[in-house]
C-alpha cells in the first residue's frame, strides 16, 4: 500500500515531547467500547426478564373482577395453588399480542399436572379494546378491566408499560416480575426457581 | 414485477459499490491515479440504482401491491395516498431502504463535489469509507431485511395498514426523513476522518473542507429531533413532548458530538489545535448514529419505538463494532503523531471557553449513553431489569444544559488565543445588564425556582450577546458597503442566528417543563369549567368519518377557540388511538387529550379529557425553525470568503494578525 505517511510538515520537528496520550486514550475508549459491544451482543432481544419488585416475598395484592369475555367473575385468591402468572397488557401494546402464543403454550404444557394459570388484567382505558384484543388473538385465560381510581390493579402492582407481569406461588406470595413480552422458558426457568426456593426453605423449617 | 425492480434497483446498487471498492483499492494499492479517477462513476450508479428501488417501493405502496409484504403489512386500500408514500419509513424494511437512499445521495455528492481531487489519495480514503458503509447496508436489503420480500401464500385482498400513529399526522412525513437526513449525514465526514487519519495528513483543510457536510446533517438532526418532538406531543396524548426514551436519546447522542465538533472544528481551523480531538468527536458522532441505530432497531431496549426483532441487531452491532475498532485503533495507532504542537494559551479565550464546551457536550453524551445502556449492562451483570426515567437524566442533564448556557454567553464575546483585561468588561455589560433585567422581571411577575430562574437569566445573557453580535455585524457590513441582511449571513453571524434559536428552546423547554399543570375534567354537554385561567367550554360529540379513519371527537371552546380532541380508530381497527387537540399560543399551550371516550357516544353524552396547561411551548418549535434558519445561513458564505488554509501550525504572529474584530470572526 503506498500512502503518504509520515507526520504532515510541521508537526514532527515541532513537537519535542512525545508522549503516548492519544494511545493511551484510544486504547481505554476500545477497551470501553469492546466491553459494551460484548454485553450487547450477549443480550437476547427482549422476551421479557425478571426484573426487581418490592413486592417480592409478599403477599400478592388482591385481584378480583368480571371477566371480560364471558362474563364471570374471577379472582387471583380463587386460584390459590397453582403458580398464577398475572399478565398485565393493553390492546395496543405490540409484545403484548407477540406474548399470548407463549402463555397458551405455557398453560398448555402445564395442563396435565393442572400446576399454573394466568389471569390478564386489561390496562387500556377502553374496556371495549381490551375485549376486542382477546378475542382477535383468541385468547383463553380469564382477563380483568383494570378498575379505575383507587381500586387500580395496576396502580397497586405498580405497572406502567406493558407488558409487565407478575408470577404469583400458590402461597399467595408474589414470586417474580417479568418486565416485556413472556416466553416458556422464562415462565418455566422462573416456576422452577421457585419451587427450588420453595422447597430449600421447607426443607429448612422442617 | 415491482419487487423485481426494487431487487435489481439494489442489487446494481450493491454490485456498484462493490466494483467501487475494488477499483479504489486497486488504484490505492497500485499508486495509481488512473483507477481513482474512474472509481468516481461508482456513486452514481449506488446512487441510481436506490433510486430505482425507492421508486418500485413507492409505485409499490401507491398502487397497494400487497404481493409485497411490507407494503401488506404497512399498506391498505383505505390507506391515503400521503400515507401511502410515507409509508415506506413506517418499518423497519423500508427505512433501511430510505437510510441507504440518502447515504448514496450524500456520497454521490461528495464524489461530485471532490471530482477534481478524486486521485488525492484522502479522497480516495474517504470515497472508499463511504462505500463500504452503503455496501453494508445494501446486504441488509438482499439479507435479513428486505423490502421487497414476496408475501408468503396467497397475495392478501388488503393490507394491515400503518401503525395508527403513523397515520395521523403530516410531520410523519417529514421527521424520519430529516432525522436520516442528519444521522446519515456524518458518514462523509467521518469518511474524511478515517481518510486523514490513515494517510496521516491531518492538517490540510480537510476538516473544513467537509465541515459543511456536517453543517448539514446538525441541521437536518436538529429539525429532525425537533419535528420528532412535536410530533410526539401532538400525537401521543400524554401531553409530553420528550421522555428519554432510548429512541430520542438514539438522536440526542449524534447531535451532542456533532454539536460539539462543529465548535471545536473552528478551533482547529483558526489555531490549529485540537486536531486529534476533532477526529475522535466525528468517529464517536458517526458510530454514536449505528448504535443509537441499533438500540431502536434491534429491539434490545423497551422503547415506544421498538419494532419487532430481526436479524438487522448482530448486523448493526457489527458496523458500531467495526467502527469503533477502526477509529480507536487508527487514533491509537497515529495520534501522538498527529497531535498539535501548540496548546491552548489562556483558559480566558475563545478556544478556551470551546473547549470548555466540549468538554461539557462530551459529559452530556456521556450521561445519555449511560442513562440509555445502563439498564442493559446491569441487567448483563446481575440479571435484573431497571428502568432509568427522568429523574436520573434531570439530575445530570440540568446543570450540564445551564453550564451549556453560561458558556453560549462568554464564548461569542471572547477574542481568540487571550483576552486582554477589560474586553470581556466592554463586550459583555449590555448582555449583562440585561440579563439581570430579566432576572428582576421574572422575580417581579412571579416566577419561581432556582432551575427556571437561573435558566431564564443565563437564556437572556446568551441571546443578548448573540444580538449584539449580529446588531455589530450589520453595522460592519453596511460600514463595508454591502447592506445590513449580511450581518446574519456566514459561519458566525448564522451561528449567532442558531443561538438564538436554541435560547428558545431552552428557555421552552425550561418553562413547560417547570410550569405545567394537569388535571381531569369531566363534562356534561354544554358545561363551562374554568383550569388555570383558561375557560373551557363542552359542546357536543361529533363523528368524523373518512374512507381509512373512523373517530369520535368532542368538540370544545377553549377560551374561545374551537378545538375538537378525540379518539379515532383506523382501518377498521378495534383499537382506538388518541388524537389530542392543542390550543397554542406564544404564552402557554392548553393540551387537550381524551382520555376514555365511549366507543359510541350518545349526544347527551358527557367527556372526561385530560387537561395539561403548559406555558411557552410553542417556543420549543419556533426555536427549532430559527435554529434551522440559522444554519442555513451559516452554510451561505459569508462576507470575507474562507481560504482553505493550511492551518497545521500554529503561527502566534499570524493568530495576532488575525484578531480582527469580533463582529467578523467566527
Amino acid at each position: 500500500m503506498r500512502l503518504r505517511t509520515g507526520a504532515p510538515a510541521g508537526v514532527a520537528d515541532g513537537a519535542p515531547r512525545r508522549t503516548h496520550r492519544a494511545r493511551n486514550s484510544a486504547l481505554a475508549v476500545g477497551a470501553l467500547a469492546a466491553v459494551l459491544v460484548a454485553v450487547l451482543a450477549t443480550r437476547s432481544v427482549p422476551p421479557g426478564s425478571a426484573a426487581y419488585t418490592p413486592l417480592g416475598g409478599k403477599p400478592a395484592p388482591p385481584i378480583s373482577g368480571t371477566s371480560l369475555v364471558g362474563g364471570r367473575h374471577v379472582s387471583l385468591a380463587a386460584l390459590r395453588g397453582r403458580y398464577v402468572l398475572v399478565d398485565f397488557f393493553a390492546s395496543w401494546c405490540v409484545p403484548c399480542q407477540e406474548e399470548v402464543p407463549q402463555i397458551e403454550r405455557f398453560l398448555f404444557e402445564h395442563r396435565a399436572r393442572h400446576d399454573v394459570a394466568a389471569l390478564g388484567v386489561d390496562i387500556d382505558e377502553n374496556a371495549a379494546d381490551g375485549r376486542a384484543f382477546l378475542e382477535q388473538y383468541g385468547v383463553t385465560w380469564p382477563s380483568i378491566e383494570d378498575p379505575s381510581g383507587a381500586a387500580s390493579v395496576s396502580l397497586a402492582y405498580s405497572v406502567v408499560d406493558p407488558p409487565e407481569s407478575y408470577l404469583v406461588a400458590p402461597d399467595g406470595t408474589v414470586v417474580a416480575k417479568i418486565v416485556g413480552g413472556v416466553t416458556v422458558s422464562i415462565l418455566d426457568h422462573l416456576v422452577a426457581q421457585a419451587r427450588a426456593v420453595a422447597g430449600l426453605s421447607g426443607a429448612r423449617s422442617r | 414485477m415491482n419487487a423485481a425492480l426494487g431487487h435489481a434497483g439494489v442489487l446494481l446498487a450493491l454490485l456498484a459499490a462493490c466494483a467501487g471498492i475494488v477499483t479504489i483499492s486497486a488504484g490505492l494499492v497500485t499508486g495509481r491515479s488512473a483507477p481513482l479517477e474512474r472509481a468516481r462513476v461508482y456513486p452514481y450508479l449506488v446512487l441510481g440504482g436506490l433510486v430505482v428501488a425507492t421508486v418500485a417501493m413507492e409505485r409499490a405502496l401507491v398502487t397497494h401491491d400487497f404481493s409485497i409484504a411490507f407494503v401488506a403489512h404497512d399498506n391498505s386500500r383505505e390507506t391515503p395516498l400521503l400515507y401511502s408514500v410515507t409509508g415506506m419509513w413506517s418499518a423497519l424494511q423500508g427505512s433501511i431502504l430510505l437510510w441507504a437512499l440518502v447515504l448514496a445521495g450524500y456520497v454521490a455528492f461528495a464524489a461530485h463535489r471532490f471530482r477534481r481531487r478524486a486521485a488525492d489519495p484522502v479522497v480516495a480514503w474517504a470515497l472508499l469509507v463511504c462505500l463500504v458503509v452503503a455496501t453494508f447496508f445494501l446486504a441488509l436489503m438482499l439479507g435479513p431485511s428486505d423490502p421487497f420480500a414476496a408475501t408468503p401464500g396467497a397475495v392478501p385482498a388488503d393490507g394491515t395498514g400503518p401503525n395508527a400513529l403513523l397515520q395521523d399526522n403530516l410531520l410523519i412525513a417529514f421527521h424520519p426523513v430529516f432525522l436520516y437526513l442528519g444521522l446519515v449525514g456524518f458518514t462523509v465526514p467521518f469518511g474524511f476522518a478515517i481518510a486523514s487519519l490513515v494517510t496521516g495528513r491531518v492538517g490540510e483543510g480537510w476538516l473544513s473542507e467537509t465541515r459543511r457536510f456536517t453543517l448539514f446533517a446538525w441541521a437536518f438532526l436538529t429539525v429532525g429531533i425537533v419535528l420528532g418532538a412535536w410530533w410526539s406531543y401532538q400525537e401521543l396524548g400524554w401531553g409530553g413532548f420528550w421522555g428519554w426514551d432510548p429512541v430520542e436519546n438514539a438522536a440526542l447522542l449524534p447531535w451532542l458530538t456533532g454539536t460539539a465538533y462543529l465548535h471545536s472544528a473552528m478551533v482547529q481551523e483558526r489555531r490549529g489545535l485540537l486536531r486529534v480531538w476533532n477526529l475522535s468527536l466525528l468517529v464517536a458522532t458517526f458510530s454514536l448514529t449505528i448504535l443509537g441505530t441499533f438500540l431502536t432497531r434491534s429491539g434490545i431496549t423497551q422503547s415506544v419505538h421498538s419494532f419487532s426483532s430481526s436479524g438487522v441487531g448482530p448486523a448493526l452491532l457489527g458496523l458500531f463494532a467495526a467502527a469503533v475498532t477502526a477509529g480507536v485503533g487508527l487514533i491509537g495507532w497515529r495520534g501522538d503523531r498527529l497531535r498539535s504542537p501548540g496548546s491552548i494559551d489562556s483558559p480566558v479565550s475563545r478556544e478556551g471557553a470551546f473547549l470548555v464546551n466540549n468538554l461539557l457536550f462530551a459529559a452530556f453524551a456521556a450521561v445519555v449513553l449511560l442513562g440509555t445502556v445502563f439498564p442493559l449492562v446491569l441487567q448483563a451483570l446481575d440479571n435484573q431489569a431497571l428502568s432509568i426515567g427522568r429523574p436520573f437524566f434531570d439530575a445530570f442533564t440540568v446543570p450540564i444544559g445551564l453550564a451549556l448556557l453560561f458558556f453560549m454567553s462568554v464564548a461569542p464575546a471572547l477574542p481568540w488565543r487571550k483576552a486582554a483585561p477589560g474586553v470581556l468588561r466592554a463586550r459583555l455589560a449590555v448582555p449583562a445588564w440585561i440579563a439581570a433585567l430579566v432576572l428582576v422581571g421574572c422575580v417581579a411577575g412571579g416566577v419561581r425556582g432556582l432551575t427556571p430562574l437561573v435558566a431564564f437569566t443565563l437564556g437572556a445573557f446568551a441571546a443578548s450577546v448573540a444580538g449584539r453580535q449580529l446588531v455589530l455585524a450589520a453595522r460592519a457590513s453596511r460600514r463595508h458597503g454591502t447592506g445590513a441582511w449580511r450581518g446574519v449571513v456566514g459561519r458566525a453571524n448564522g451561528g449567532m442566528v442558531v443561538h438564538i434559536g436554541i435560547v428558545l428552546i431552552a428557555v421552552g423547554l425550561t418553562a413547560a417543563t417547570s410550569y405545567a399543570h394537569s388535571t381531569e375534567l369531566a363534562f356534561r354537554p354544554g358545561q363551562t369549567l374554568r383550569f388555570d385561567g383558561h375557560v373551557l367550554t363542552f359542546e357536543h360529540w361529533s363523528r368524523v368519518v373518512t374512507p381509512s379513519e373512523v373517530a369520535y371527537t368532542a368538540v370544545f371552546r377553549v377560551d374561545g377557540g374551537r378545538f375538537a380532541p378525540g379518539i379515532g380508530s383506523f382501518n377498521g381497527s378495534a383499537e382506538g388511538t388518541d388524537i389530542p387537540a392543542v390550543d397554542s399560543s406564544l404564552v402557554d399551550d392548553v393540551y387537550l387529550s381524551v382520555g376514555n371516550a365511549p366507543s359510541s357516544p350518545r349526544p347527551g353524552q358527557g367527556v372526561t379529557v385530560d387537561v395539561y396547561v403548559q406555558p411557552l411551548v410553542l417556543w420549543l418549535w419556533v426555536g427549532g425553525a430559527v435554529t434551522a434558519a440559522g444554519a442555513v445561513l451559516a452554510a451561505i458564505p459569508g462576507r470575507r470568503r474562507r481560504p482553505t488554509d493550511p492551518s497545521s501550525v500554529a503561527l502566534p504572529e499570524l493568530a495576532d494578525v488575525r484578531r480582527v474584530p469580533a463582529a467578523s470572526t467566527a
